[in-house]
Parts: C-alpha cells; structure tokens; sequence
C-alpha cells in the first residue's frame, strides 16, 4: 500500500521538468510566495489578519514539501457550535449540507450509545438529551469534518479527476470540471461530502484551503474557544500538532478499518466513535 | 422510541451485542438520498440489453437454431434500450453538460471512468452486428423502398447490393467476430455496473465481489424475461403465431439464469448474516427494517420463489403450449418486477444506512423532480418509441419481411 | 459506383479508425492544460481553490478599529472567544474600504441563551477544566437575584468577571464561590 508518496526530489525534478517545458505556465504562482498578497486585496493594512501558521507568508511555498495535521481534541470539545457557525459563514453553506458537524455522545450503563447532532450542532446543545431512560456513563462531543485521507476513497472513484489529493495534502474538489455523479459522496465513508444545490457540483471541508495558503488558521479552528481543534504545519516544529504528534500521548483516527489513513487525528476518542 | 430503536432493542436481546449500536443517529450529509430513481433504471436499462444481446448470441454465436424467430428482435431490441442507458445518468448527473468530461479525462483509479468508452464500444459492435445481421433483407427493402427510405438503406447497406454466395460468407464471419466481442463486452458493459457498486467499501451492503456476478445474472433474467415478453405479447396483438420451441428454449436459459441470479442474491444475505462482520448490525437491520417488505416480501418471497416454484412445473410437468406459453409471460413479467425491486432494493435499499452505523435515513420518491417517478415512466417508454421507429426499418421477425 | 463489397467494408473500417483517431485527438486537444502536472487532476484547481474570498478575518481584524471592546476583550475570561462567532463574519461588516452592514448585537434574553451555549450544567459533557458552568435557575438564586436577571447584568459579555472583580475592589469583601 502506497502511503509516502513519492520521495519529493522526484516529483520536484518532474515538476521543474514541466515548468521548463511551459506546460505549466499558469501554476507557477503555486510555488512562488502567495504571502499575504491574497489578503492585501481584501483587508486594509491596520486590519490584516496576523499570520497564524509561521512559514506560510513572504515565504517561498513548495507545495510538494508541506505537510499539515489537524488535531480535535474530544476532551476539550464543549459542543458550542461556534466552528459549524464560522464554517457555515464562510462558505455560506446551504441548509440542510454540513462541511463540519459536531455530534453528542451519550453513553448509558448499558453500553448503549445515543447519538445526535440536531442541525449539525449549529444552534448548539442548550439542553440535555430527555429520551435516554437509563443513567449515564460517560457524555462527550465529536466534531467531525473532512478527515484528508491520504488514502482517500473519494478520489480513486471519481470518474473525472475533479476531486484530488493536492501535492501539499488536501483533498480537494475542483468545481469547474465535477459532473455532479455523487460516486465520491457514496464512497466516503465518514460523510462530509454533499452536492451543493446552487452550483450542482460537489462540495467539502476543505480544511480552510484557502486560509491556510495564507497563513491563516482554518475558521473553524481560529473561533474554536476551548482549542477543541488545533491545526498546524508539521514542518513547524514549535506548532502544537507537531509536539502533541511527536509526543507519546494516545491519538485515533476514524473508520480505521477502511484503509483511509486520515491526517486527521482524534484525541481522547472513545470506541465508540464512528 | 421510535420504530427503528424498537427494532434493534428488539434485534439486540435475540442476537447480542452487534445491534446495540443502533441508536437511530444518520449522519447530517446523510439524509438525503443522493443515488435515487434513475440510477436504480440505470443497471435497469442496461441489464435488458444484456440479457437480450445474450439471446441473440446464443443463435448467432452458437447455432441455437430454435432461438431464431427472436434473435432479430432481441437485437433491435437490445439497441432500442441500449441507445436509452444514458439518459437516466444526464437526467441524474448535477452538471450534465460537463459529462463529455468522463471521456476527456477518465480517471485511470476509478470504476465509473470507464462508462463512456466501454459504453461506446458496445454501442458500435451492436450497431455493426444488426446491420450485418439485417444486411439481405435491407438489400431486398431497398429495391422496392422510394424516397428518403430508399436514401436510409442504401447507407445502411453500405450502399452495396451484392449478395453473392462469397459476400454472405465474409458476413456471416464478421456477424460471428462481432457477436464474439460483443459477449465480453456486455458482459462487462453490466458487469461493471455491479463493480460501481461492488467497489464502494463504504457502504456494507455494496461491497461485496458478488456485485458483478449478481448484477450479470440478474441482468440475463431481466432481458431474457423481457424477450420472452415483448415476443409473446407482440406476436399476439399482430395475431400471429408464437413459436413454442423458441419459447422452450428462452424459458430454459431463463431458469438457468435465474437460478444462479437468485442463488448468488441469497448467498451475499447469509454470508453477511453468518459472517456476522462490524457492520452486519447495519444490513440485518436494513433487510428487517426499512426494506423488510420490498426485499423479504416482494423480493424474495413473490417475484422470486412464485416463479421458481412456476418455472419448476414449466420444466417438469408436461403442458399444453398454450397454457406453457401463458405461464411464460406470466413468469417473464413477475421476473421482470423482480429484477427492478432488487436494483431498487441494492442502490436505494443500500444508501438508507447512513455511515454512522447507527440509524436508517428515508426515501420519498417525488413525482415531478428531473428524477422524479414521471421521469421515470418518460425514460422507460423511451426505448419503445425508439423500437417501433426501429421496426419501420428493421423487420423484427424472420420470414416474414415479404410482406 | 463500382466498388467491391469487400472493398466497401475496407472502406468503412478505415472511416472507423480514423473517427476514433480523430476522437483521440480532440481529446487531447480539449483535456485543460494544467491536468496531468501532479495527478490525474487539474493543477490549475489548487490555485482556484485558494482564490475564495475570506470572510472571518479573526479577532485582530476587529480590534483594529473597535478599540474600547478589544481592550476589554482581550483582559478578559473571555478573551478565547472569536468576535466573529458572536456577532458575525467581519466580511458581512465591511469590504475593507467602508462599512457595508450592520453586524447583530445580542440582547436580553437572547444574552443569556447565548451564554447558556456554552454554560450549562445541565450539558454533561463539559469539563470543568476547559469551561466553568452553572445551572439555572440555581445560580441566580444562590447569588440572591432576581431569577428574571440576564446574565449580562452581573456579567461583562466580553470580560464576565470584569464587573465582579471591581466589585470586590471596591467592597473589599473576598467571596471564595461566585
């Protein structure tokens, strides 16, 4: 099973190959620092968002030498719903379609496990489950989004490469040339993908893609409150993910059974997290 | 509690711990059934081409000479449904005006990219083979034809009208090289349908290497059955004879098909109910639950053991051919029923389990949506429009052409 | 016309041939340009996909002109909460050059349900070691108000014990449970 892809000076010699041969004159821009060029169109000098990822901005950004990890940390999540907010801000996602959810566990003595996430978690848990008869053994929140498979089932079957694991690790979907057939929304085994009903095409988390090739922290983590989900760069060895991955401390990933080998990671995960 | 938490409470004290997973949660992207009617006539549509093409290679290919009243029919009947296989995937696709995409840039990793081309080819042998097969009887209708008909055999017919002995010779070697290809193709044309859903690990109902298998069987019985029904009905609105021995021989290969259809159906249930795996929880509720009366009782039960226990007597009892002939298109059209409710049954029935593992979401087929039940009977009365265009130029029976 | 039959076929499977050639080549010629550089996908893609506008510009963004709340803010209990979160994206609030909407501030009611999101005892699955919550109406009554108080009559929503504290300044009392 192919897991590493394939050592970076080969692909970089290929890339280079390709740019000398003007195939990829339009993507050159991919390697050659974005910085904060993106947002000076947008955001006034005094209101410029720091940079939130170190490394990103005014920096050089190979794209085949990147890796980035995100971390939920199950013990810190308080189900506010303030990252199913901010995301569904940022994308203005349609009713009923979730990039980002955020799910309650309860667990009885029974070994019973009840689960909801009325509205994906988006107006919040104001009041506690009234259905569960039996008492409870242990209550958690799971926020769930797009679990960046390195191995990701939704881009081995989609028939016309719209969907795509970039070089830097993101799966991503490229809406001018999806056709709509919904194969990847059938073979993603956690669920994050839904076919937006404006423009037809499929859509995801896409943790933030264009935020962090700004330097800037996925919404969902920079409104986080409690730091329930933390995202940085493995090349950054000060970032919080690199330490807690470098650390002994016990991670999981979910629906390891599929062969996916997410690159996101949960922290304090019980078993019965699907 | 609701019905489905009674259920897998109910399920949980007979069988143990699996089912106790159950707790009626579908994840949020879930709900929606995002696979509905039209990819359920999609392997619908293709299936009767096979199982028809399947008829026709059985005469042309091996000389099964009773099967020649119907392998002119099952041809043009094959390529009347066959020339509709992709209408219910434009009607799905959410942009289908980007779907030349699939043959632009096929993506060598997945099982869908194929469609366009093996689709393609299929549609170029079939073509090919009918007008090789009709050749002299198009030569013949050319000679008294005028006008633009007369224009449309002369193409066809490659605007030749040699029929000499050595011209009907090298055709009849081109018929049998294009019959030869066109089984494999079909077989993988739907073959290959039952991978799409075959290879999706993510839904525990779908991945099973039975896919494939399952869907070509029951692909042969739905065109099969079709054929049997189309002839009997048509021959007997025209008034006309039905040929008992070809009748005998379609309800043989019939039975043969169906039995291993029906055999492989039953053996992917009790492998997962006696494989008990980490998701058996999520199918045996499925077959008990959401799809209890649409695969146990119609399924199962009606469309599958009222024609066995039928096609039984029809091979062991000795009948009176009208009364053999009658149970033939009653069998076809119970058969027929069978083989939609099992693809209704695999592409809806599977997409109700959400991925939680943890509940069932619902399907409510809407009338008026681009996938709606009108669409439905529009996409299905297509392909007879397009077989009764075909049979003012195809004559569908042999011998019968000289009018 | 007098062609053979066979050599008609010929002809016909040359036409075949050099249709599907044909095919191929448009093929080529219509496949974008970018598709192929790393995968089977167009690279281009990856540069659109970074192209979407940002709509939260984090908390900073705000403190920029909103300097009074930014002090307040940041001193606070409170200061991990996102501006953003709520009272709205800041591209809802401004295009950058000028003030383009008017963002929603909460109140009463709606202040205490708000504060009930995260606060709740009642919600279990709160750690006490991540977020400090209270049951209601109990609160208010153990701290001897009415049970009609919002919680931002007590409470600062940007700092929550801003008020509290200054309180205790100024009485001198020390109160071990608030």
């Amino acid at each position: 099973m192919k897991i590493q892809p394939p050592s970076p000076d080969m692909k970089k010699r290929s890339f280079l190959k390709k740019v000398l041969n003007g195939t990829i004159a339009g993507s050159l821009y991919l390697v050659f620092p974005m910085g904060s060029d993106g947002l000076e169109g947008q955001f006034p000098k005094n209101q410029m968002p720091p940079e939130q990822i170190p490394g990103i901005r005014d920096h050089a950004y190979d794209i085949l030498d990147q890796e980035f990890a995100f971390i939920v940390d199950i013990t810190r999540c308080i189900g506010c719903g303030s990252c199913c907010v901010a995301d569904k801000r940022e994308y203005n996602v349609p009713d009923g379609n979730y990039r980002t959810w955020v799910e309650r566990y309860v667990k009885g003595f029974s070994d019973q496990v009840y689960v909801d996430a009325p509205n994906g978690g988006l107006d919040g848990y104001q009041n506690p489950r009234s259905d569960i008869q039996e008492e409870v053994r242990d209550t958690f929140f799971v926020p769930k989004l797009c679990n960046m498979c390195r191995e990701a089932p939704c881009v081995q079957v989609c028939p016309v490469g719209a969907t795509f694991t970039s070089p830097d690790g993101f799966v991503l979907v490229d809406d001018k040339r999806c056709v709509g057939c919904a194969y990847c929304i059938q073979a993603c085994p956690y669920s994050v993908r839904y076919l937006h009903p404006v423009s037809r095409v499929v859509d995801k988390c896409t943790w933030c893609y264009h935020r962090v090739r700004k330097g800037l922290l996925p919404a969902c983590v920079d409104v986080c409150p409690t730091s329930a989900r933390k995202f940085g760069s493995m090349k950054d060895k000060e970032s919080e993910v690199y330490k807690i991955l470098k650390g002994p401390g016990v991670l999981t990933v979910l629906k390891k059974e599929m062969g996916t080998w997410p690159a996101l990671y949960y922290k304090g995960a019980r078993r019965e997290v699907v | 509690m609701n019905p489905i938490m009674m259920l897998a409470s109910k399920a949980s004290e007979s069988i143990g711990a699996s089912t106790m997973l159950v707790s009626n949660y579908v994840f949020p992207n879930d709900l929606h059934v995002h696979w509905s009617m039209m990819i359920v006539l999609y392997p619908y549509i293709t299936g009767l081409v096979d199982g028809a093409f399947i008829i026709a290679a059985l005469y042309y290919l091996f000389r099964v000479e009773s099967l020649k009243p119907v392998a002119r029919f099952s041809l043009l009947f094959a390529l009347a449904f066959l020339s509709c296989a992709t209408l219910p995937l434009l009607l799905h696709l959410g942009r289908p005006e980007r779907n030349f995409n699939m043959l632009l840039t096929p993506s060598p990793s997945s099982a869908m990219a194929g469609f366009g081309y093996i689709f393609a080819v299929s549609m170029g042998v079939l073509v090919f083979i009918i007008l090789f097969v009709y050749r002299p009887v198009l030569v013949e209708l050319r000679k008294t034809s005028k006008g633009p008909l007369q224009f449309i055999y002369r193409t066809i017919t490659f605007d030749s009208t040699d029929l000499s002995p050595a011209a009907m010779a090298l055709d009849e070697k081109i018929i049998k090289f294009l019959v030869g290809i066109g089984i494999p193709i079909a077989a993988v044309l739907h073959g290959y349908v039952g991978f799409i859903f075959g290879g999706v690990k993510a839904n525990p109902t779908w991945s099973t290497p039975l896919m494939p298998v399952i869907f070509l069987f029951s692909a042969c019985v739905s065109g099969i059955s079709a054929v049997i029904l189309a002839y009997i009905l048509i021959r007997r609105f025209k008034g006309r004879p039905v040929d008992h021995g070809c009748i005998v021989t379609m309800v043989k290969t019939l039975t043969l098909f169906f039995i291993l259809a029906f055999s492989f159906e039953m053996l992917e249930v009790f492998s997962h109910t006696y494989l008990k795996t980490g998701y058996h929880h999520m199918v045996e509720g499925l077959l008990n639950g959401p799809l209890a009366a649409s695969f146990w009782l119609w399924q199962v039960k009606i469309c599958s053991v009222i024609p066995l226990l039928l096609l039984g007597v029809m091979g062991l009892m000795k009948l009176k051919a009208s009364v053999y002939n009658l149970l033939a298109a009653v069998v076809s059209a119970i058969l027929l029923l069978q083989v939609i409710i099992m693809r209704w049954n695999v592409v809806i029935g599977g997409q109700l389990m959400s991925k939680s593992a943890r509940g069932y979401t619902e399907f409510h087929p809407e009338w008026f949506d681009k996938e709606g039940i009108l669409a439905v009977i529009v996409v299905m009365s297509i392909p007879f429009i397009i077989l009764w265009g075909l049979s003012r130029i195809f004559p569908f029976w042999a011998g019968e052409n000289k009018t | 016309m007098g062609l053979s039959y066979k050599m008609r076929l010929v002809i016909l499977a040359l036409g075949i041939c050099i249709m599907a050639g044909s095919g191929l080549l448009l093929k080529g010629l219509l496949v974008p340009d970018s598709f192929g550089v790393y995968g089977p996908y167009r690279a281009d893609a990856i540069a659109e996909n970074t192209e979407l506008p940002i709509r939260h510009g984090t908390n900073s963004s705000c403190y920029a002109c909103h300097t009074y709340e930014a002090k307040v803010h940041k001193t606070g209990l409170h200061s991990t909460i996102s501006c953003e979160f709520c009272h709205g994206p800041w591209a809802d609030h401004t295009d950058g050059k000028k003030k383009i909407g008017t963002l929603p501030v909460k109140t009463n009611q709606d202040i205490t349900t708000l504060c009930l999101r995260c606060h709740n005892t009642e919600i279990k699955a709160r750690s006490q070691q991540v977020i400090k919550t209270v049951a209601m109406p109990g609160h208010l009554e153990s701290q001897k108000v009415k049970l009609t108080h919002n919680c931002n009559q007590c409470h600062h929503v940007h700092a929550p014990l801003k008020y509290i504290k200054r309180a205790r300044q100024i009485t001198g009392l020390t109160e071990e449970k608030i």
